[in-house]
């Protein structure tokens, strides 16, 4: 009977059923009538199955419970000196340990049992007192509303609770740390800020600060059409600074101003005036009468003698609609006198769109999501704000840059680098180029004649100027100078000329010598060649270094006693190698690899796996046909071979069919499943529960897995292992150091 | 008394000068019953658990010892104690006794006065006080026990955070103590419910003392988040003594109920100290889990009593012996004149309050048992053998604390889920014998305790 019982309680709780079988109910009722031993004995069973952590196995659990409750006193006192666990295992009262999927049938047995536990106290309470005790700690601790739909507990709102509040906090985490970077952040940024507007302010003077009267904002980026005034002194300047110069205060060369009225031939007022200039002519209109008591008295006396002056100037009338072309297209082109501020707004106008937009705006993201609202969200948006009007304001400067140079290594570079000097205001006192005549008087030899034009190949081209030939020349002498230590060690240095010279006079006589195929076959080896940075083994390129690897030794170090032989030099042979020799790393290249391995699979399918030699499953990596069977026959054979040891392997009574046989009989498992594989395995673990949810299907997310590989605990404690060794290492590496080696 | 004996099982066989007791109204249970299964009951107190402790006994045992006192043969005491016995065996939980619901939030502490035994006082996490009257004067079994009065959040001198500790003042009525987590230790008058007097200090408090027998000084033992022990004088006012020792908090104090002099105190470094207050040298001694032994492991943690915090303290009624519980889920009895531990062996006690825990040890039974609380349920320990005689379950969350009423050896608990439990002795039951088998069900109080299995055969 009590066999019986346990196979009802099994059956009943796994079938999966969101009701209980009414023929199985039956019996199980009947049995537990005609005992009170089998009524523990269906209690015992029920309340383990209620503590399987599948909700559907607490469903039916639930069930027959209820059903039994409803029958039995001795049941009910049973279960009530339980109840404690029957609420957090049917309603999940604990929030630590909340219910188990899966979720819909988990919500659904909450409902079940709190509808029940009234139910209960409804009809028991007043005779079992735990009942009462445990439905007023539901209503009034843990806050169930038993008309609530959703029969939420506290502990599943706590929960949600917790989830929320932790999410909060890590936003909460966030933004402080956002605030923080924006603190620290803000200070770079509005500098750069500045610098670009000041950058701008260079490049394209603000209009506004050279009016008088505020005017509408559009001139901003009108132009006057004197652009094309012939203003030598300006001519290099771009085309805007020159529309602009008109309007520069006083600082501007006053020069300036007098050839825009001149060239304009309109007026001869002051600044004040000329800014008026700049506006289109019915503003012009409009701004003469509204301006005329505020503008100084030069005005006044302008609109005295206006008619005089129209007439000076040969006008027939001062009713003239003057039409002023004004392109709207910005466009600063660069040259050598802004090269530097252009450099600087590019400069900046990167880092904003690279590092300060992106922050900023994630700054604004974190705040919204954190729910901040204060002024650091203001702050953030503000500075937002600032940034995109800065870039606004860059794209629409327009600047068209002039064409970089890009160094090259391959370039001569002897003129290059004097080019590149930089002008160094002279030292007082010091006399860069003493005439010969001079040199005996500072005790000085007579120089040689500079080798300079000797050095230059024929090759080279000519310098750029004859200023720039003689601003070498000086540089060469001045000490201070790369070009004199240059210059230095060519002299000291004569019979070394430098690569590139005697390369070509070698080449090239050699080139004008022999055929045109030789001579193509070595252009292009030349431009097989890999460029190379110059290092000392091609410094002393085809040379033999006597005094290469030689090292003079002292034998005493002693400070007054010393030997009779003073020096000894020894060969160092890695020293005199280390001129000759030059390491390449040679990586190779790289090529992806195109066959896979195609081994066959017990699925059917064929291994996809594309290693470049062995695959990790199937070993080395053969060719084989569109079935996966080797193509070689020694492979083949091989492949039959393994196959027969390892069912060798297995001995012999252990043969799959006859011990599924043995096991059908005895109804013992002897892991004849295991033997299969996990194919099998799993086969029979489907066959033990067909109707329940899978939960292990349902937790088996990409996500799972991955927790399941990275927390397992050998891959934990090899990690921490591999890092305390990390940590080792470097206080044996620093153990000198007293502050690592304490800690 | 001896023609009263058998009045009914409920009614205490204490011998007692207060009228008021025997008001107690005796269960409405028909003589007839009484007569006809004569104390059977006894020999299951209760059903449910199954349990028989140690003082177990038949109703032949029972018989017995009432023909011995009838003859004279036997001192009234040794019934007393077996009855007494025997009805903290039946403890469980009684559906006609209830006590009201006023909490609204955790119970810490529970005492009940020692001069009537009737009202009783329980301290909140919310620093709610109430206090509750335990004596039936209804005349029907069933009776829910009245909050006479209590200090509400809406008290002008309510405690600010979780009340630890409540105390009658051991003489009289007409004034408790209650100490709190907001540091401080308040006298109330009972009949005004207002603040006599308040004892500041500098960390929170978690429990106080008065000393049950004291008759020469008024001191009030205040164990704090400090190490010190502070010492209040009621008659002055103020903090007179202060006893130096311990290294950290001071979870429980406790004075002895035999000397008045005489003070333990329990602490987080898991040392218990006897101190004598009228010795200003130091503590007498400090109790000795291994008794001086010097082993391996004692020689590392000299002088402790237990391996964790200590944070339970009880003396047991004569004085003799000293309860205490630690967080290393010990439980140890000390000889409290030598300081020896007893090395009785109660097992695992589940113990994981982080602060003190308040257990109590019932009186006049013959074994004494400990009521200990051990999660959600009350643990009932038979002292000297360390057998664990049964647990109580009833509570939904944690308990904090229990007192034992010793004149109806009744046990109330309060826990973390608001409920304030009486554990009352079962009413004797008849034991179902083969004559009144068929007519047992129409016997049954309630139709609730009916079986409903449905008449017909193939139906379950």
């Amino acid at each position: 009977m009590a066999q019986r019982l346990a196979e009802l309680v099994e059956e009943l709780t796994t079938a999966g059923e969101p009701q209980l079988e009414p023929g199985r109910l039956k019996e199980l009722k009947k049995i537990c009538k005609s005992s009170d031993d089998h009524i523990g004995h269906a209690y015992r069973l029920l309340l383990t199955k209620l503590r399987e952590p599948h909700a559907q196995v607490r469903l039916s659990a639930f069930q027959a419970l209820r059903e039994l409750f409803a029958r039995s006193h001795r049941f009910r006192t049973l279960l009530l000196a339980d109840f404690q666990e029957f609420l957090e295992l049917a309603v999940g009262t604990e929030h630590r340990q909340p219910l188990p999927p899966p979720a819909e049938v988990a919500q659904r047995l909450r409902k079940a049992a709190l509808r029940c536990v009234q139910d209960w106290h409804d009809k028991y309470g007043e005779a079992y007192k735990k009942l009462a005790l445990g439905y007023h700690y539901l209503r009034q601790n843990k806050k169930v509303d038993f008309q609530d739909v959703h029969a939420r507990t506290v502990a599943e709102r706590q929960r949600e609770e917790e989830k929320q509040k932790r999410l909060e906090n890590i936003y909460k985490e966030k933004a402080k740390r956002a605030e923080k970077e924006m603190a620290e952040m803000s200070q770079e940024i509005h500098e750069t800020l500045t610098e670009m507007e000041n950058c701008f302010r260079l490049l394209l003077p603000d209009p506004f600060e050279f009016t008088v009267n505020d005017t509408t904002p559009e001139p901003h980026k009108e132009m006057t059409a004197n652009e094309d005034s012939p203003a030598p002194a300006l001519a290099s300047q771009t085309a805007v600074t020159q529309s602009y110069v008109g309007f520069m205060d006083d600082e501007q060369p006053c020069c300036s101003k007098d050839i825009l009225s001149a060239s304009q031939g309109v007026r001869t007022e002051k600044n004040e005036d000329l800014a008026d200039k700049q506006e289109t002519p019915e503003q012009k209109e409009l701004d003469e009468g509204t301006s005329s008591g505020v503008e100084s008295g030069a005005l006044a006396l302008h609109d005295d003698d206006y008619e005089t002056f129209v007439r000076n100037h040969g006008l027939i009338s001062h009713k003239y609609t003057l039409d002023l072309e004004i392109s709207t297209d910005l466009k600063v082109h660069e040259n050598e006198d802004n090269t530097a501020v252009i450099n600087n707004v590019v400069d900046a106008h990167k880092l904003l769109r690279n590092k300060f937009l992106p922050s900023v705006q994630s700054w604004i993201q974190l705040f919204t999501r954190a729910g901040i609202n204060d002024d650091r969200l203001r702050c953030a948006i503000d500075l937002k704000n600032k940034l995109e009007t800065a870039m606004k304001k860059y794209k629409e400067m327009n600047i068209c840059f002039k064409e970089r140079k890009v160094m090259k290594a391959s370039d001569d570079d002897d003129d290059d680098d004097e080019d590149e000097f930089v002008e160094v205001p002279e030292k007082e006192g010091y006399e860069p180029h003493i005439p010969d005549h001079l040199r005996k008087e500072y005790g000085l030899e007579p120089q040689s004649p500079p080798k300079a034009p000797a050095r230059k190949t024929p090759a080279q081209p000519a310098p750029a100027s004859s200023r720039a030939q003689l601003k070498g020349n000086e540089d060469e002498l001045d000490p201070t100078c790369a070009a004199a230590t240059l210059k230095l060690i060519r002299d000291k240095l004569p019979k070394l000329t430098p690569p590139h010279a005697s390369e070509s006079a070698s080449t090239e006589p050699a080139a004008s010598e022999e055929p045109d195929s030789k001579r193509r076959k070595l252009d292009e080896e030349r431009a097989k060649a890999p460029l190379m940075p110059f290092g000392l083994d091609l410094h002393y390129w085809g040379q033999d270094q006597p005094s290469a690897g030689k090292i003079l030794k002292f034998s005493s170090e002693h400070r007054f006693w010393a030997p009779s032989e003073v020096e000894e030099e020894v060969e160092n042979n890695e020293i005199a190698e280390m001129l000759k020799t030059r390491y390449i790393t040679f990586a190779g290249k790289f090529e992806p690899v195109k066959h896979k391995c195609r081994a066959p699979m017990p699925n059917g399918s064929l291994c996809e796996r594309q290693d470049r030699i062995k695959c990790p499953f199937h070993g080395k990596i053969i060719p084989r046909d569109e079935r996966g069977i080797p193509v070689n026959a020694e492979d083949r054979d091989r492949e039959e071979k393994m196959r027969f040891e390892k069912q060798a392997a297995q001995p012999e009574w252990r043969d799959p069919e006859f011990m599924r046989e043995v096991e059908a009989a005895t109804g013992v498992d002897l892991g004849s499943s295991k033997n299969d594989g996990k194919g099998g395995k799993k086969k029979g673990k489907r066959k033990k529960y067909p109707n329940l949810t899978d939960l292990k299907q349902q937790a088996n997310t990409s996500r799972s897995r991955l927790e399941k590989k990275v927390f397992n605990k050998g891959a934990v404690k090899r990690v921490v292992k591999a890092m305390n060794q990390m940590d080792q290492r470097k206080h044996e590496k620093f153990a000198n150091q007293f502050n690592y080696a304490l800690n | 008394m001896a023609g009263r004996p058998l009045n009914g099982p409920q009614r205490p066989l204490t011998v007692t000068n207060r009228p008021r007791r025997r008001r107690r109204s005796p269960p409405l249970e028909p003589a007839c019953q009484q007569r006809r299964s004569p104390l059977a009951g006894a020999g299951q107190p209760r059903a449910q658990d199954g349990a028989g402790g140690g003082g177990c006994r038949g109703g032949g045992a029972m018989l017995g010892f009432l023909s011995g006192r009838q003859a004279g043969l036997d001192e009234p005491l040794r019934l007393r104690r077996a009855e007494a016995t025997r009805r903290v065996l039946s403890l469980e939980l009684n559906k006609d006794r209830d006590v009201e619901r006023i909490h609204g939030n955790g119970i810490n502490s529970l005492d009940i006065e020692p001069v009537e035994g009737r009202y009783m006082l329980s301290g909140g996490s919310d620093g709610v006080i109430v206090v509750y009257d335990l004596e039936n004067l209804s005349r029907k079994p069933t009776y829910t026990c009245k909050a006479v009065c209590s200090v509400g959040r809406s008290h002008p001198d309510v405690h600010r955070f979780s009340v630890e500790t409540v105390q009658w003042y051991p003489h009289d009525t007409g004034m408790f103590t209650s100490s709190s987590f907001d540091k401080t230790l308040k006298i109330w008058d009972t009949n005004t419910l207002q603040v006599a007097d308040v004892f500041h200090f500098e960390g929170t408090v978690y429990s106080h003392h008065m000393s049950p027998i004291a008759t020469k000084h008024c001191l009030v033992a205040v164990g704090t988040k400090s190490p010190k022990v502070q010492l209040c004088d009621l008659k002055s006012g103020s903090c007179s003594h202060i006893l130096q020792g311990h290294k950290q908090e001071v979870l429980a104090v406790s004075w002895s109920s035999r000397h008045e002099y005489i003070l333990a105190t329990a602490s987080a470094d898991s040392k218990v100290k006897l101190w004598d207050v009228r010795r200003a040298t130091g503590c007498l001694t400090t109790l000795d889990q291994h008794n001086g032994e010097k082993t391996k492991a004692s020689s590392e943690a000299a002088n402790t009593a237990h391996n964790g915090r200590v944070n339970g303290l009880c003396y047991m009624s004569d004085g003799l012996h000293l309860l205490t519980i630690g967080t290393d889920d010990r439980m140890r009895l000390w000889n409290s004149s030598t300081g020896e531990n007893t090395l009785v062996n109660y097992g695992k006690v589940r113990n994981e309050s982080r602060k003190g825990l308040k257990f109590a040890i019932s009186c006049g039974c013959s074994p004494e048992f400990a009521f200990v609380p051990c999660g959600s349920t009350i643990a009932v320990y038979t002292v000297f053998s360390g057998e664990l005689v049964t647990m109580l379950r009833g509570h939904y969350n944690n308990v904090a604390c229990c007192v034992f009423q010793p004149n109806f050896q009744e046990l109330y608990s309060g826990g973390k889920d608001c409920n304030i439990l009486a554990w009352v002795p079962a009413l004797r039951e008849p034991v179902p014998d083969d004559v009144s088998d068929k007519c047992l069900p129409q016997q049954h109080l309630n139709p609730a305790y009916e079986d409903a299995w449905s008449s017909s055969d193939d139906e379950g």
